[in-house]
C-alpha cells in the first residue's frame, strides 16, 4: 500500500485521533470532565469491539462487561496475589477475555445456536460472573470491591496521563478494525452479515471468520477493560456489570450507526453527553436507556454516521467507507 | 430437610408461573419477553396501589393482577407491533431489545415513583401443622393457587377448541392461520393471560415474603432459566423445570450458598442450551 | 361461486415470478394449473390465499377482493387452501387437526367429521395418532380432510398427488371427484399432467410466470404441444 493510500484510508482516523488529543486542553483544570471524557475513550473502544462481535458478524454477545470484568479481574488479582506487575497482568488477562469469547463463538457456531440462543448463553455467563466475583469473596473482595492503586501502575493513576492512555487503545482498536475490514476479511464480514448460508456455499469459513471477530473483539473488551479497572482505582462487581456496559455500548452502537467505521466513536460520544444530561434526575437514567433502545430499534435505526453523511452528502468527493 | 424442600417446591411454582408465561409468549408470538418481570412487579404494585385505598386484600390482589393483563395487552398491540412485522430471527432479536428496553422504562418509572416500596401481604394465620410438618399458611396459599392456575391452563389448552388453537399456532402458525385462525388476536389474549399470571406471581410474592420494585430482572432471569430448561416451546416441561429448579435452588442455596446455588441453575439453563435446545424435559408440547 | 384472478402481478422481492396472469374458476368447476416446475404455480395459489401480494391486479371471489386480506381471512370467506407443504400440526393427534379445520365454524364439527371420516376412513382409524407420526399419504388425506372440515367453497390444491404411490394418487382423484359433484369448486396444481387432465373440466399452462395456453382439459389432452412437452410423446 503506497503513503498515499495509507494517508486516504486513515485520514478520517487521524481527524479523530487529533480531535481527541486536544480534548484535555479544554477540559482543562476539572478533573471530573477529565475523567468523564477518558470514560467515553474507554466505552468508545467498547462499542468498537461490540460493532465487530454484533454489527459486522451478528453475534450477541451479552456479556460485554463479564468478558472486560474478567479480564480485569484476572489482572488485578494476578497482580495482588503474585506480586506480578500489571505490565504481564493485564496481557494474561485480555488473553484469558480473547479466550472466553472466542470459545462462546465457537460452540455457538458448532451447535448452531440462534441469535436468541447465543443471547441467552452469554446472559447467563454474565450472572455467572457477578455472582462468581460475589461468591469467591476470599480472592474478589465481593461487593466492595479490590483496590488497584500502588499495583505499580503509575502511569494511569494520573488523569492526563491516563486520559492518552485510552486515546492510545482506542486508536489501536480502530487501526485493528479498519485493517481487519479493508482486507478479505472484510468481504467475508459483509458476505456472512448478509446470509451466513450463501457466503458459506460461496466459500467463506464462516466459522473462522465468526471466531476472529469474537476473538478480536474480545480481546479489545479484555485489554481496555484490564486497563481501566487500574485506572478507576477500585474493581468492583459494578463497575462490570451488565446495566453499566453492555446497555451503554449497545446504546452507543445503535446511535452512532452499525457497521461503520466511526460510529462507535460518535455513538459513545452522544451517549456520554446523554448521561450527563441525565445524571441530576437519579433513578431515570435507567428509564432513559429504555426509551432510547426503543426508539433506536424502531425509528432510528441507521445511525448518526448515516445521518451525518446525509447531511454533507453534497460536500465534494467522498471515499468509500467500510 | 422437609422445610427446604417445601420451600424450594413453594418458589418452584411461582417460577413456574412466570416461565409458563415466557413460554407461551415466545411459542405464540416469537418473541422472548424480557420485561415479564416487570409485568410482575406492575401487578403487585397496582395491588398495593389498591390496598392504600382501602380494597380488601382479595379484591386488591386480583385487581392487580388484572392491570398486570392489561398492560400486557397493551404492549403486545403497541410496543410489539413493529416485531410482528418481520418473522423469525429478525422478529426474535427486535422483541428481545424491544422488551429489553419496556423492563428499563418500567423499572425506571416504578424505582422513581416508589423508591422504597415493598408490598406484603399478611395472612391470618401464620403456619399450619400438616401430618406433623409446620408449613407456612402463605407458602401453602401460594402453593395451592399456582397448581389451580396450572390444572385450569392445562385443561383450556388440551380440551376447549381455543386452547388447541392457541397449541396449533405453537406447533405451526402457518397451518394454524389457514384454518382460519387470527394469530394475532389470539396472540394478544395469550399476552395477557401470561401478564396475569406474572402479576399473579408478582403478588404472591408479597405474600410469601415481600415484593419490591427492584425485583423485575431477577423475576425475569429466574423466569427465563426454567423456561429455558423446560423448553422454550413446551407449556408441560416448564412447570416441570420450574419445581424442580425451585427444589435444586433451595438445598442449594442452604448448603451451599446463593451464589453458587445461582450459578448452579444458570449452568444448568447454559448447558440446556448447547446440548439439548428444545428443553431437558420436554417431549413436543 | 366465482373465483377470478384478473391480470395479477407477483414477486419475491425485486424477481418477478407472474407476469399477468389471468385465470377463472366456475362453480362447481374443477380447473388445474399445469406446468414445469419453477413455473410460478405455487405462488399462483400463495397469492389467491393471501400469503403473498400482488403488486398488480386483483383476485376476485364472488366479486369479492381477496387480494390485501390475510390469509385467515381468506380462510373464513370459504376459500381454503391445501399447500404441498400440508402445514400440519404434528403433536395434535388426527382428531385434533381436523376439529381445527373447522375451527370458524366449530358448531358444524361434528357433521363434518362423519363426513370426512366416510371420506377417508383411514383417519378414522387412525383418529388418535399423533398427526407427525402418519405416512406420507396418510398426511396428504388429513390435510386435504382438514380443508375440508371448514365446509369450503373453493379448495386450493398445490400438487396433491406428491409423494403418492399411483393407487393411493388414483384414489384421492377419484375421492375429489365425488366433491366436484358436489358442488365444490377446485383449483388445483400438478405436474402429474394426464391425471389433472383426466379429472378436471379446463385447465391453464404457466410456464415461466405467464399463462401460455388454456382450454378444456380434453382438448389440452389432445394438443402436441401438450404432448410434446409434458406427456413424453414426440
Amino acid at each position: 500500500m503506497s503513503a498515499r493510500d495509507a494517508l486516504a484510508r486513515y485520514a478520517d482516523l487521524a481527524v479523530v485521533a487529533f480531535g481527541l488529543a486536544l480534548v484535555p486542553l479544554f477540559a482543562g483544570d476539572s478533573p471530573y470532565y477529565l475523567r468523564i471524557a477518558t470514560l467515553a475513550l474507554v466505552y468508545m473502544a467498547w462499542t468498537v469491539a461490540f460493532n465487530l462481535i454484533f454489527g459486522h458478524t451478528k453475534q450477541l454477545f451479552l456479556c460485554l462487561g463479564a468478558l472486560a470484568g474478567s479480564a480485569a479481574y484476572v489482572s488485578v488479582v494476578l497482580a495482588k496475589e503474585l506480586q506480578l506487575s500489571p505490565w504481564v497482568t493485564i496481557p494474561i488477562g485480555a488473553g484469558a477475555a480473547t479466550l472466553l469469547g472466542a470459545l462462546f463463538s465457537y460452540v455457538s457456531v458448532l451447535r448452531g445456536l440462534g441469535v436468541i440462543f447465543l443471547g441467552i448463553v452469554t446472559l447467563a455467563f454474565s450472572l455467572i460472573f457477578h455472582n462468581a466475583v460475589l461468591g469467591l469473596r476470599q480472592l474478589t473482595n465481593g461487593e466492595t470491591g479490590l483496590v488497584t492503586r500502588g499495583l505499580g501502575f503509575a502511569l494511569l493513576e494520573q488523569p492526563k496521563p491516563g486520559y492518552y492512555v485510552f486515546l492510545v487503545l482506542l486508536m489501536l482498536s480502530l487501526v485493528a478494525y479498519c485493517v481487519l475490514m479493508s482486507s478479505r476479511t472484510g468481504m467475508a464480514f459483509r458476505a456472512l452479515s448478509d446470509d451466513e448460508l450463501t457466503a458459506e456455499l460461496a466459500g467463506i469459513d464462516v466459522t473462522w471468520h465468526k471466531v476472529l471477530a469474537a476473538a478480536v473483539g474480545s480481546g479489545i473488551l479484555g485489554l481496555v477493560g484490564a486497563f481501566y479497572a487500574f485506572y478507576n482505582g477500585i474493581v468492583s462487581p459494578s463497575v462490570f456489570s451488565f446495566v453499566g456496559v453492555d446497555i451503554p455500548v449497545l446504546i452507543a452502537l445503535l446511535l452512532g450507526g452499525m457497521r461503520t467505521r466511526l460510529g462507535p466513536v460518535l455513538g459513545a460520544a452522544a451517549f456520554a453527553l446523554i448521561e450527563e444530561l441525565v445524571r441530576p434526575f437519579g433513578q431515570l437514567n435507567v428509564l432513559v436507556y429504555g426509551i432510547l433502545l426503543i426508539v433506536l430499534f424502531t425509528a432510528f435505526r441507521e445511525g448518526l454516521v448515516a445521518m451525518l453523511r446525509k447531511v454533507f452528502r453534497g460536500s465534494g468527493p467522498r471515499r468509500d467507507r467500510a | 430437610m422437609i422445610a427446604i424442600l417445601f420451600d424450594g417446591i413453594v418458589q418452584g411454582l411461582q417460577l413456574s408461573l412466570l416461565a409458563v408465561g415466557i413460554t407461551l409468549i415466545y411459542g405464540l408470538g416469537g418473541v422472548l419477553n424480557l420485561a415479564h418481570g416487570q409485568f410482575a412487579v406492575f401487578g403487585g404494585v397496582c395491588a398495593a396501589l389498591l390496598l392504600a385505598q382501602g380494597v380488601h386484600a382479595v379484591p386488591a390482589s386480583l385487581g392487580g393482577i388484572a392491570a398486570a393483563g392489561a398492560l400486557g395487552v397493551v404492549v403486545d398491540r403497541t410496543l410489539l407491533l413493529p416485531a410482528y412485522r418481520y418473522r423469525g430471527e429478525e422478529r426474535l432479536l427486535l422483541g428481545l431489545i424491544l422488551t429489553l428496553g419496556l423492563s428499563f422504562v418500567i423499572d425506571g418509572t416504578l424505582n422513581y415513583r416508589f423508591p422504597h416500596f415493598s408490598l406484603t401481604l399478611h395472612v391470618p394465620l401464620q403456619s399450619v401443622t400438616i401430618a406433623g410438618i409446620p408449613m407456612r399458611t402463605a407458602g401453602l396459599a401460594t402453593s395451592l393457587i399456582a397448581i389451580l392456575v396450572f390444572a385450569a391452563l392445562f385443561a383450556f389448552l388440551r380440551w376447549t377448541l381455543l386452547g388447541k388453537a392457541i397449541r396449533s399456532i405453537i406447533e405451526n402458525e402457518v397451518g394454524a392461520e389457514l384454518c382460519g385462525i387470527d394469530p394475532a388476536r389470539t396472540r394478544t389474549f395469550i399476552v395477557g393471560l401470561a401478564a396475569m399470571m406474572a402479576g399473579l406471581a408478582g403478588v404472591a410474592q408479597g405474600l410469601f415474603s415481600s415484593l419490591g420494585t427492584e425485583m423485575g430482572p431477577e423475576f425475569t432471569i429466574l423466569g427465563l432459566l426454567v423456561a429455558v430448561v423446560g423448553g422454550v416451546r413446551s407449556v408441560n416441561g416448564t412447570l416441570a423445570a420450574g419445581v424442580l429448579l425451585g427444589i435444586v435452588n433451595a438445598f442449594a442455596s442452604h448448603y451451599i450458598g446463593a451464589y453458587i446455588a445461582f450459578i448452579i441453575l444458570l449452568s444448568a439453563a447454559m448447558a440446556t442450551i448447547l446440548v439439548r435446545p428444545q428443553g431437558l424435559l420436554a417431549h413436543g408440547t | 361461486m366465482l373465483l377470478r384472478i384478473e391480470a395479477i402481478h407477483a414477486r419475491y422481492d425485486q424477481t418477478p415470478v407472474l407476469r399477468d396472469v389471468s385465470i377463472e374458476a366456475r362453480r362447481g368447476e374443477a380447473v388445474a394449473v399445469i406446468g414445469p416446475n419453477g413455473a410460478g404455480k405455487t405462488t399462483l395459489l400463495r397469492t389467491i390465499i393471501g400469503m403473498l401480494r400482488p403488486s398488480q391486479g386483483r383476485v376476485l371471489y364472488d366479486g369479492r377482493h381477496l387480494d390485501g386480506l390475510r390469509p385467515f381471512e381468506v380462510a373464513r370467506l370459504g376459500v381454503v387452501y391445501v399447500p404441498a407443504e400440508k402445514e400440519l400440526f404434528p403433536g395434535m393427534s388426527v382428531l385434533e387437526n381436523l376439529e381445527l379445520g373447522a375451527y370458524r365454524e366449530a358448531g358444524a364439527t361434528r357433521r363434518r367429521l362423519s363426513y370426512v371420516f366416510g371420506l377417508f376412513p383411514r383417519l378414522e382409524e387412525r383418529r388418535r395418532q399423533l398427526a407427525g407420526t402418519l405416512s406420507g399419504g396418510e398426511q396428504q388425506m388429513l390435510a386435504i380432510g382438514r380443508a375440508l372440515m371448514a365446509g369450503p367453497k373453493v379448495l386450493l390444491l398445490d400438487e396433491p398427488s406428491t409423494g403418492l404411490a399411483p393407487k393411493a394418487v388414483a384414489d384421492l382423484y377419484r375421492r375429489l371427484s365425488r366433491l366436484k359433484t358436489e358442488g365444490l369448486t377446485i383449483l388445483l396444481t400438478e405436474q402429474q399432467v394426464p391425471l389433472a387432465l383426466s379429472l378436471t373440466d379446463r385447465a391453464y399452462v404457466l410456464e415461466q410466470g405467464s399463462i401460455r395456453m388454456s382450454g378444456a382439459s380434453g382438448d389440452l389432452l389432445g394438443d402436441p404441444a401438450i404432448k410434446k412437452a409434458y406427456l413424453g410423446v414426440s
